[in-house]
C-alpha cells in the first residue's frame, strides 16, 4: 500500500513523460453566458464581465437559485439554420453552435478531407436532464415503456458528438470523454494522441454541459450554498485542433500551441494520497513535456470554484510546483460559472481570449491546470499568439 | 369529412409535422414523407409514439410500413382506436 | 513505423464479471460451452415492459473481489469496472507493488455511465423534488468515475479516462490503451467497460422495437432483437518485453484498432462506414482482409444491424469471409462493455483453441447468404487473427484486431 500511506508520492510518478506532439489550436468557438463566438467572449473575458443571468423562468421545476451563468434566451435556430435542431436536448444544441463556430474560426479551415476529421466531446454524464426525464417517464406514463423515441439518442452520453458529426459531416474518430471537470483538457489529451497515432487529420476537441435543475440541484447537494462558490454555468467550447508539427512545416502561426499535458489520478481532498502534491508533480511534468520553465509562465487560469477543500488542493498544487513565484491567475469560473465539463475548455479558452487581441503576449507560455472532486488532477501548457487579421486589430475584417 | 374526422386529420397533421419539422400545411394528405420530407425509420417510430399517447391506443411496429401517408396514417390509427367517421 | 521499431502490446489478464460467468476461468467455460446468461429481470420492476429478460450477473459479491473500495462509495458501474480490472489483474499474476510503482492506469467505456443512479434519484425526486432526495449518492454521477474506481481500487495514479461512446466504448478503450503502451507513455493498462440495465435504456430501446422477447438470436431468419445486458469487462496489457521478462502467460498480441463516425445516422447502422471503419484497423494493424481467420461480431441480434455489419463485411472481405459469431447471443448486449467482452471471448478462444458460437441459431437468414455464424456450438479452430467489432449510436464504430503471438 505504498501508494496511499504516506505524503510522498509514488514512485511512478518521477518518470519523465516521452516526447509528446504538440497541438496547435487552429481556431475555436464558445457558446456561453459571457459571449457566443471566439470575438464575443474574448471581449467580455477580457472586460471581466459576468454572464450571471436570471434563470428563474427557464423551466418549470424549481431551482436552488435564480440566478445562473446560463443563457435563457438561447435559441439553436438563432444560429443554425435548416431542419433537423428542434428534437435535441439542450446540450446537443449548444455542442452545434460550438463545433460550427470552432469551424468558421478555424484558420487555415480544418475540413479538407472530411472523413479524416473527427470530434472529441467532453461531458459529465451527457444530458443528465433527458436521461432522467427518461427515468422519470417510466415511472409516471400509463406503461414504463412509454418514452420518447426521438429524444432516445439523446438520452446516451455520446448523443452531441454524433449529432455533430452527422451535421457537419465529419467522418473521422468520434468520441465522447466523461471526464467530468477533467474533460477538457482530456479531450485534448486524447486528441494529441489520436492525431499523432495518424488516426486523424484534424480534430474539434471541447465539452459541452448544458445548465438544468438536475445539475443546478447537484451542484447545491455537493457544494451547499455558500455565497463564495461560483454561481452554476452552461457551455459549449470546442477547439480546432491540428499536430503541430504540420504547421510548423506550412510556416503557419495558430491561434496557440498545447505544449505539454499530464494527469493523475489521487485521492479526494483530505485522503492519501494527495491531490495537491499530485497536481504539482503533473504541472511539473506538463512544463518539462513543453520545455517551459515556470519563470516564463504569464499566467495560470485556474478552475476554482469558490469550494474552499477543492480550490485549497488547486492553490498548494500550483504553488508547490511554481516554487512559490507569484504568476497572474485567471479565475474565469467568477465570470462564466461553474461549467462542469466545459470548465477545462474555457479556462483554456480565457487564456486565448487575452492573447486573440494582444501582439504583446505572442509566444508566451501559460499553464492550465484542473482538479476534481474526485481527486483527479491535469495540467496543461499552453503558448498562444494573437489574430493579426482579426477586426479588433485594425487589419482587413 | 365529418367534423370529428377533419379535427383527427388536423391533430394527426400536427404531430406528423412537429416530429419531421415542417409546418402543418406542408403535410398533404397523400404526400409521401419518406419522398416528401425526409422522413426517416426514427421519425416514424415517433410518431406512432406519440398518437399512441395522445389517443391512449396500441398500434404495432409492424403497421409502420402502412402509415407513408398523411391519410395512410388516419387508417391505421381508425382502425385500431375504432374511429367510425 | 514498422513493427519491428515499437513495442509490441500482449494481452496477459482477462478479468470478466458477466451474466455467465466472473473470472475468467467461469467465463470462458460459459463461451465454450455456449452458455446463456438470459433471465428475467431482477435489477428493476420489469411490471408493465412486454418484454422483461435480460442478461444480468447472477451472484456477484463485489465485497469479496474488491480490496481497496469500499462498495457504497462507488456507484454500480464502477463497482462492476473495478471488479473487473481487480480480476484481470489477479488473472496476470502481477505483483500488485509493482504495478502500484510503475507507470499504469486505466481506460474504461460506458453507455450509461452510472445513469443507474441518476434514475434512482430521478425517482425520489418524483416525490420529493430535486431539492428533497438524498444527497449521498449525487457524487455518484460523473460516468469518469468508471475509470477513477479501477485506478484507485488497484492503486494506480496514472492517467484514467473513461470513454462514454456507447456500445462502442470498449474498443476505444483498448485501442488507446494499446497506443499508450506502443508509444512508451505507460507500462501497463487496464482496458475495458462497464454497465448496468436500466429502466430507462430498457424503455427506450423497446420504443425503438429493438428488444427481443425471450432470447437474442443473431443472424437467424427470425431474430427479433436484442436483449439487455450489464457486466464489466477488463483487460490487462502490457508490453511483450514486460510480458516475457516476468514470464506471464499471453493471450495473444493487440495489433491494431480502427476508429471512424458514419455521419449518416444517430440509430441506424450504416454498411459504408462500417465497411471503412475496418480497412483502417486492417492498415493500423498492418494485416489484409484474408488475414482475419474470425470475427467476433458486434452482432446485435436486430434485423438492421446484422444486416448492415454482413453488408459490410462482404464489402471488405468479398467471397473469402471469415467465420462471424455473436458473443451477445449468450450475454445480452452489455452496451459499454460488449466489445470488452467480445475481445475476451476472442482471445480465450485464440489461446484454447475454438471459435466462440452464436447460441439460438434455428434458421439462416437468405438475406445474409453465405455468412458462417458459428451456429450453437464452438468449433475447434487455431484463429491467428482476430476481428473484433464495435458499433454504437452515434455512427460511433470501433474495431480493434488480436493475433495469436507468433
Amino acid at each position: 500500500m505504498t501508494a496511499t500511506t504516506t505524503g510522498a508520492l509514488p514512485v511512478a510518478a518521477a518518470r519523465p513523460a516521452p516526447a509528446a506532439v504538440p497541438l496547435a489550436v487552429l481556431g475555436w468557438g464558445v457558446v456561453s453566458s459571457s459571449g457566443i463566438g471566439a470575438d464575443a467572449f474574448a471581449e467580455a473575458i477580457v472586460a471581466g464581465r459576468s454572464g450571471l443571468a436570471d434563470v428563474g423562468d427557464m423551466f418549470p421545476e424549481p431551482l436552488p437559485d435564480e440566478r445562473a451563468c446560463a443563457m435563457p434566451g438561447f435559441n439553436v435556430k438563432d444560429h443554425l439554420k435548416g431542419k433537423g435542431t428542434r428534437h435535441l436536448d439542450r446540450a446537443t444544441k449548444l455542442a452545434l453552435v460550438g463545433t460550427d463556430l470552432a469551424l468558421a474560426d478555424a484558420r487555415p479551415a480544418i475540413e479538407d478531407d472530411p472523413g479524416m476529421v473527427g470530434i472529441v466531446l467532453g461531458t459529465t454524464a451527457g444530458s443528465v436532464k433527458t436521461t432522467s426525464d427518461y427515468s422519470r417517464d417510466t415511472f409516471v406514463q400509463d406503461k414504463p415503456y412509454l418514452v420518447d423515441p426521438i429524444m432516445f439518442p439523446s438520452a446516451t452520453i455520446n448523443g452531441s458528438a454524433g449529432r455533430c458529426a452527422i451535421w457537419h459531416k465529419l467522418g473521422g474518430v468520434n468520441a465522447t470523454i466523461a471526464g467530468g471537470q477533467l474533460s477538457g483538457l482530456q479531450v485534448l489529451r486524447y486528441g494529441r494522441m489520436v492525431l499523432g497515432r495518424g488516426h486523424a487529420d484534424a480534430l474539434l476537441a471541447g465539452a459541452v454541459e448544458e445548465f438544468s435543475p438536475q445539475m443546478a440541484w447537484a451542484a447545491r447537494h455537493l457544494y451547499g450554498d455558500g455565497p463564495e462558490r461560483v454561481p452554476v454555468g452552461e457551455a459549449a467550447v470546442v477547439f480546432a485542433v491540428r499536430d503541430a508539427r504540420r504547421t510548423r512545416e506550412a510556416g503557419i502561426r495558430p491561434d496557440a500551441e498545447v505544449l505539454g499535458m499530464a494527469f493523475g489520478t489521487y485521492a479526494p481532498p483530505g485522503e492519501a494520497p494527495d491531490p495537491g502534491l499530485g497536481l504539482a508533480e503533473c504541472i511539473g511534468r506538463a512544463l518539462r513535456q513543453a520545455e517551459v520553465e515556470p519563470g516564463e509562465l504569464w499566467a495560470v487560469s485556474t478552475g476554482e470554484r469558490g469550494v474552499a477543500r477543492l480550490d485549497q488542493v488547486e492553490r498548494r498544487g500550483v504553488q508547490t510546483a511554481l516554487g512559490g513565484r507569484a504568476v497572474r491567475s485567471l479565475r474565469v469560473k467568477s465570470l462564466v460559472g461553474e461549467c462542469h465539463s466545459a470548465s477545462g475548455g474555457l479556462q483554456l479558452a480565457a487564456l486565448l481570449a487575452h492573447h486573440r487581441h494582444d501582439p504583446a503576449l505572442d509566444g508566451r507560455a501559460s499553464l492550465v491546470t484542473s482538479v476534481s472532486a474526485d481527486g483527479a488532477v491535469g495540467a496543461a501548457v499552453v503558448r498562444g499568439w494573437s489574430r493579426p487579421h482579426s477586426p479588433q486589430n485594425g487589419a482587413e475584417a | 369529412m365529418s367534423q370529428t374526422m377533419t379535427d383527427r386529420m388536423g391533430e394527426l397533421r400536427e404531430i406528423v409535422a412537429d416530429v419531421l419539422e415542417v409546418e402543418p400545411e406542408e403535410i398533404t394528405d397523400d404526400g409521401l414523407f419518406t419522398e416528401d420530407h425526409d422522413a426517416d425509420s426514427l421519425q416514424a417510430i415517433d410518431v406512432l409514439a406519440r398518437i399512441e399517447k395522445t389517443y391512449k391506443v396500441d398500434i404495432p411496429q409492424s403497421e409502420l410500413p402502412n402509415m407513408n401517408t398523411l391519410q395512410d396514417v388516419y387508417k391505421v390509427v381508425a382502425s385500431y382506436a375504432g374511429w367510425r367517421d | 513505423m514498422t513493427r519491428a521499431s515499437t513495442r509490441r502490446v500482449v494481452v496477459t489478464g482477462l478479468g470478466p464479471v458477466s451474466s455467465i460467468g466472473i473470472g475468467i476461468a467461469d467465463f470462458a467455460a460459459g463461451i465454450r460451452a455456449g452458455r446463456s446468461g438470459i433471465s428475467p429481470i431482477s435489477g428493476f420492476d420489469s411490471t408493465g415492459f412486454p418484454h422483461f429478460m435480460a442478461g444480468e450477473v447472477q451472484g456477484f459479491e463485489p465485497k469479496r473481489i474488491l480490496r481497496r473500495l469500499t462498495v457504497d462509495d462507488w456507484g454500480p458501474a464502477g463497482v462492476l469496472a473495478a471488479c473487473a480490472a481487480r480480476l484481470a489483474v489477479q488473472d496476470a499474476g502481477i505483483a500488485p507493488e509493482v504495478l502500484e510503482a510503475a507507470p499504469a492506469g486505466s481506460a474504461m467505456g460506458t453507455t450509461g455511465g452510472e445513469s443507474k443512479v441518476t434514475e434512482l434519484l430521478t425517482e425520489e425526486a418524483i416525490t420529493t423534488g430535486w431539492g428533497g432526495i438524498t444527497p449521498d449518492t449525487v457524487g455518484h454521477i460523473p460516468a469518469s468515475r468508471l475509470a477513477y474506481a479501477v485506478n484507485r481500487e488497484l492503486g494506480l495514479t496514472g492517467e484514467a479516462l473513461t470513454f462514454s461512446t456507447a456500445c462502442s466504448a470498449s474498443n476505444y478503450a483498448i485501442g488507446y490503451a494499446y497506443d499508450l503502451i506502443q508509444s512508451g507513455e505507460q507500462e501497463y493498462m487496464i482496458a475495458g467497460g462497464a454497465d448496468t440495465i436500466a429502466r430507462w435504456s430498457h424503455a427506450g430501446f423497446f420504443r425503438l422495437g429493438a428488444i427481443a422477447a425471450e432470447r437474442c438470436a443473431p443472424f437467424d431468419r427470425d431474430r427479433g432483437g436484442i436483449i439487455t445486458g450489464e457486466g464489466g469487462a477488463a483487460l490487462f496489457l502490457e508490453s511483450l518485453d514486460s510480458a516475457r521478462a516476468r514470464g506471464a502467460r499471453i493471450y495473444g498480441e493487440v495489433l491494431g484498432y480502427g476508429l471512424n463516425c458514419d455521419a449518416n445516422h444517430m440509430v441506424a447502422p450504416h454498411p459504408p462506414g462500417i465497411a471503412e471503419c475496418m480497412r483502417r484497423a486492417h492498415r493500423n494493424a498492418g494485416i489484409s482482409p484474408a488475414d482475419v481467420d474470425y470475427i467476433c461480431a458486434h452482432g446485435t441480434g436486430t434485423p438492421a444491424n446484422d444486416v448492415a455489419e454482413w453488408q459490410a463485411v462482404t464489402e471488405v472481405f468479398g467471397d473469402r469471409t471469415p467465420p462471424i459469431s455473436s458473443v451477445k447471443s449468450m450475454l445480452g448486449h452489455t452496451m459499454g462493455a460488449a466489445s470488452g467482452f467480445g475481445a475476451m471471448a476472442a482471445l480465450v478462444g485464440m489461446t484454447e483453441g475454438f471459435l466462440p458460437p452464436t447460441v439460438n441459431h434455428a434458421n439462416p437468414d437468405p438475406l445474409l447468404e453465405g455468412l458462417d455464424p458459428v451456429p450453437n456450438r464452438a468449433r475447434p479452430a487455431e484463429p491467428r487473427i482476430v476481428q473484433n467489432n464495435g458499433f454504437a449510436f452515434g455512427g460511433n464504430n470501433a474495431i480493434t484486431i488480436f493475433g495469436r503471438l507468433t
